[in-house]
């Protein structure tokens, strides 16, 4: 019987490392050089900060990998527990930073709470999906996950902390698709957000894309009643997003929303539109080739704001250029798509869960990301995995990384436990 | 199952990370042209670099005219911020309303430029700045230089003055060239070799590319400065003139006024050029006050004017040497023989006694005899026989009633009368009129350039060369030493050399036995001749000399205007005697000569106009 450290996926792991590098690499960009004086005393020990950072995170993965999978099962309701009180902690007696109340303090180490609920959670729910669905409970623990997830990303948006809150809601199509349930429904989820997007953009498109979801769905499910519904879904999402858009919303709120697809409107472009000018900017100016490592003049003189956290990839765009920006794409790529594939070959359903909700979670966060700083998408304020700057993220993602290859490690033994 | 959901989760990533990497390839591919010009935009900033104003120095190579550094902060409109406003008037110790109209001033030039709005600015205060810079987006500083003057001389008008750009000056058609970068607040000479001189002197500046951060201060060097353009074609300039013999001429010219030139005759290089009272140029080097220029416009002594080039007087006796000339060359009398002489009874018969008066009664006197001894007679009658539009083209061949081909830009031609001036001026005019011009009094008017000029002329046998301040222009960087463009070449009068030996006898003899022998300098032979003009207004006359030194080789020709300060012999003549010493000999030997001739320069007073 092989042992389960031979079965450790090293191509993780060095994909792992090789984005760290490139994260140290651009934080060090970022907050070095003959501009670091103008920057807030907060910011420019970043780089130093993020090394020991690493250094507490490689220990987490490694704990992570190691933890037995009995032990973890015991574990995943007291750590989901936790997670859920520890935001409700930071509600009550956090700290605020940037807007957001979910800072939780241990010494000289602040803890974003709504990021360390992810692991928990993305436990809990896998726990509670990979129950074998019999009939009756199939759609009842369904409904389970989706109260699981629902119920952080309700504290974390009561924390003021929209973007992370809606990484959870994310999760749960994600999570569904991958627990078996019926494509239709995922669809259903999926369709809304799809359509509220286009809405932002575009109205009359959106109500085409409301013409068009309905009428692929009718003629490759003959089903009137699933037309019906998803036709009522995605019009209804359009309706109320406009409505939202118009009346409900205040100025400012939808300035917010409405930036992103038209940033150098006047009344954009000295506040909301800033930082997308700015970050479109650099990246645009990045070329082919980039403009040298420390030699990009957007990144250098400091035009972009948080861009050490949140808009790092618009330091990557400038100065490492198209291929570079590309190379990191394809390792979140290869990333991603390694871990659906151990996920895939990963039989028992609670290892396969952890490690495609691992998954869920980097693409969301890379998807969202990526599309704010390139401007396809509002400024939502997430990280980039592995390469913004911020330990409770960087910490929470090597332990979810740890944790997959954990599952994929032990893959043969799990059953044992079932 | 689970191989179908992980084809469709894969296909899923790999869309939506494909949509990201067409948008990389919108924005870095497509859009990377507009993005390059944005971030340049943003970060890119040129700043000139202006060169040191070139030197200037004099015909030995002492020097005149050299720079000190002082601190000027600029202000670029657009990224300063109307709020810091009290903070930069406060840290200038100024009143905030002269800040907001100088940048509302700059904005109006150029909002994207910097301006340089306060120049001259103490380095404490300059430090100040500094040290608020970061609170001030849109301030920064240029080291400039003021220009100090080092010699004894002060040569105001010939080296002339720097002042702050007018508009008008912006839009003239050599400052509009993009490549000087003239910009408000920028200096300008105004007069003298500092304007004429402006394109050699100021240099082309040059161009940093600095890289600015998002509060508009610069971080780094663009392209680590490889692109950057050093200042060139700045030039130092030599003068011709002399600085000990200028600065003796200004020392000699206590209480009174007048002017100066001296021409090298041998090429038209002036060794002096004074005009009195002057100011001080440095007075420029600052901010001026008011009251200052208001005193140097309104004065009655008028400081600004040059009256060297400027000044018309008529010439007196100092004309005679040229009616001999003229009168030679048209044969209105022979050089030998019997129609070489006129009679003089102390008077020309013309005026029956009365207005025509000679000084003394000379006799039968000939052409070396009426220069010696100033004979009157001799030269009303020549003016008598002459045809006055002929008087006219020889006087302009001296370059009298003409501008001269100069690097001077302040001077006025004169006037030199013919007939169409006499028909225009008077209802009736008569013989009566043109003699007087016979002894250089009546209806002309010359300056001090244009008698130097002629004296010189006289001296070297009837080259009229151009004169000029400046020798030639060296380049600061490389070194190369060119000349003036603009140096016109001289021109031959039409007169015999023989008829020049005469005058120059004649002046000669004035020197050693006629109204200038107090004034002769004791070895070494020398030409010259009084003049007094006849004043109005009930003044004084003024007093003229002009000389030319040494007799057989000559090396200087020097004119001499004091206005209302007596007779030629006077105040003229000691003067031009001592400037002539000083410049041949390069220092005054003590000697009974020396102390009479100095005694008598500066005894001599102009009569006060406003007293």
């Amino acid at each position: 019987m092989r042992t389960w450290y031979r079965n450790l996926d090293w191509t993780v792991v060095l994909l792992w490392l090789a984005l760290c590098g490139v994260g140290l690499l651009a934080i060090y960009s970022t907050t070095h050089g003959s501009a670091q004086e103008f920057l807030l005393a907060s910011v420019q020990n970043n780089f130093e900060r993020q090394l020991v950072w690493l250094g507490i995170c490689a220990i987490g993965m490694v704990a992570a990998v190691l933890i037995p999978a009995r032990g973890l099962v015991q574990l995943t309701p007291i750590l989901f527990v936790a997670s859920v009180v520890l935001i409700l902690v930071a509600l009550l007696f956090g700290r605020e930073v940037g807007g957001a109340q979910s800072w939780v303090y241990l010494g000289p180490f602040g803890f974003q709470s709504s990021e360390l609920a992810k692991v928990g959670t993305i436990l809990m729910v896998a726990m509670v999906l990979s129950r074998k669905p019999t009939r009756g409970t199939g759609s009842m623990s369904a409904w389970s996950a989706i109260a699981l997830l629902l119920l952080p990303a309700i504290l974390i948006v009561m924390q003021n902390d929209a973007g992370t809150a809606l990484v959870f809601v994310s999760l749960i199509p994600l999570l569904l698709f991958w627990g078996g349930y019926s494509m239709i429904v995922v669809l259903l989820m999926v369709i809304p957000a799809i359509a509220g997007y286009i809405t932002v953009l575009h109205w009359p498109t959106a109500l085409g894309f409301v013409v068009l979801v309905s009428a692929v769905l009718y003629l490759s499910q003959r089903n009137v009643f699933l037309t019906v519904l998803a036709g009522t879904i995605a019009g209804g999402t359009v309706g109320l997003t406009a409505f939202a858009l118009h009346r409900i919303l205040r100025p400012h709120q939808v300035a917010r929303i409405l930036a992103f697809a038209n940033p150098e409107a006047d009344e954009f472009r000295s506040g909301v539109g800033f930082h997308l000018i700015q970050s479109k900017t650099a990246i645009g100016s990045g070329g082919l080739f980039g403009q040298g490592f420390m030699q990009g003049s957007q990144t250098q003189g400091r035009y972009i704001p948080e861009q050490s956290t949140d808009f790092i990839f618009s330091a990557i765009g400038e100065e490492w250029g198209f291929f570079g920006s590309l190379l990191v794409l394809l390792l979140f790529v290869l990333l991603i798509v390694r871990l659906l594939n151990m996920a895939s070959k990963t039989h028992h359903p609670f290892g396969s869960l952890v490690i495609a909700g691992a998954a869920s979670i980097f693409f969301i966060h890379v998807c969202v990301n990526i599309g704010m700083v390139l401007g396809l998408l509002p400024v939502i304020g997430i990280p980039l995995p592995f390469l913004s700057y911020g330990g409770s993220a960087l910490l929470t993602n090597s332990v979810l990384l740890g944790l997959a290859l954990n599952m994929y490690a032990r893959r043969d033994e799990f059953s044992m436990y079932f | 199952m689970k191989e179908k959901r992980y084809a469709i989760f894969t296909t899923v990533v790999c869309l939506a990370i494909g949509a990201l990497a067409l948008q990389l390839v919108r924005l870095q591919i497509i859009g990377q042209d507009n993005a390059r010009q944005a971030a340049r935009g943003n970060a890119f900033r040129t700043q000139r670099v202006l060169p040191a104003r070139g030197g200037i120095y004099d015909r030995h190579g002492a020097l005149m005219v050299y720079n000190e550094p002082t601190y000027t902060i600029t202000v670029t409109p657009r990224y300063f911020k109307a709020d810091r406003i009290s903070l930069l008037a406060s840290l200038l110790e100024m009143e905030d309303s002269l800040v907001t109209v100088a940048v509302e001033s700059a904005r109006r030039w150029n909002p994207y430029r910097p301006s340089p709005l306060f120049s001259d600015v103490s380095f404490e205060k300059f430090s100040r700045v500094q040290e608020n810079i970061f609170r001030l987006p849109g301030v920064n500083h240029e080291i400039s230089q003021k220009r100090r003057y080092l010699a004894v001389a002060r040569a105001a008008h010939a080296l002339g003055y720097l002042g702050e750009i007018t508009r008008a000056e912006l839009e003239l058609p050599d400052r509009r060239v993009p490549e000087r970068q003239y910009r408000p607040g920028d200096l300008v000479g105004k007069t003298g070799v500092e304007r004429h001189y402006e394109t050699d002197l100021r240099g082309t500046p040059g161009t940093a590319y600095n890289i600015v951060n998002v509060h508009g201060l610069e971080f780094m060097k663009y392209n680590d400065g490889m692109d950057d353009e050093s200042p060139r074609d700045v030039y130092d300039i030599h003068l011709a003139m002399d600085a000990e013999v200028q600065a003796l001429a200004e020392s000699l010219f206590v209480n009174k006024r007048g002017g100066v030139a001296a021409i090298d005759p041998s090429n038209g290089g002036l060794i002096a050029m004074v005009s009195k009272p002057d100011f001080h140029p440095e007075i420029f080097s600052r901010p001026l006050e008011d009251s200052t220029w208001n005193n140097l416009i309104m004065s009655a002594d008028k400081p600004l004017y040059n009256r060297a080039t400027m000044n018309l007087l008529p010439p007196g006796s100092t004309w005679k040497p040229f009616m001999s000339l003229f009168s030679l060359a048209e044969g209105l009398v022979d050089s030998t023989g019997p129609s070489s002489t006129v009679y003089c009874p102390g008077y020309h018969p013309t005026g029956r006694g009365r207005i025509f008066r000679c000084l003394g009664v000379h006799g039968h006197i000939d052409l070396v005899g009426a220069i010696t001894h100033s004979c009157n007679t001799f030269f009303f009658e020549m003016a008598a026989r002459m045809d006055l539009n002929r008087f006219k083209d020889y006087a302009h061949m001296f370059g009298f009633g003409v501008h001269a081909p100069t690097d001077i830009q302040e001077q006025t031609p004169g006037l030199i009368p013919d007939s169409t001036y006499f028909n225009d001026a008077y209802d009736y005019w008569s013989v009566g009129h043109v003699m007087n011009l016979g002894i250089g009094q009546g209806d002309m008017g010359v300056t001090p350039l244009q008698l130097a000029r002629y004296t010189a002329a006289i001296a070297n046998n009837g080259t009229l060369h151009a004169p000029y301040l400046v020798e030639s222009l060296i380049n600061t960087t490389t070194g190369e030493v060119v000349s003036p463009q603009d140096k016109p070449e001289a021109s031959k009068i039409p007169i015999a050399p023989e008829f020049f030996e005469l005058v120059r006898k004649g002046m000669r003899n004035v020197m050693e036995e006629g109204s200038a022998r107090l004034s002769r300098i004791p070895d070494i032979a020398s030409g010259g001749k009084t003049g007094t003009a006849q004043a109005s207004g009930g003044l004084p006359d003024h007093s003229l000399f002009i000389m030319f030194a040494p007799y057989d080789n000559p090396q200087i020709a020097i004119a001499v205007q004091c206005e209302n300060a007596g007779s030629g012999s006077e105040c003229a003549a000691p003067i031009a005697s001592l400037l002539t010493e000083l410049y041949l000999k390069r220092e005054l030997p003590e000697s009974y000569w020396m102390r009479l001739r100095m005694e008598r320069a500066l005894g001599a007073e102009s009569a006060s106009l406003s007293g």
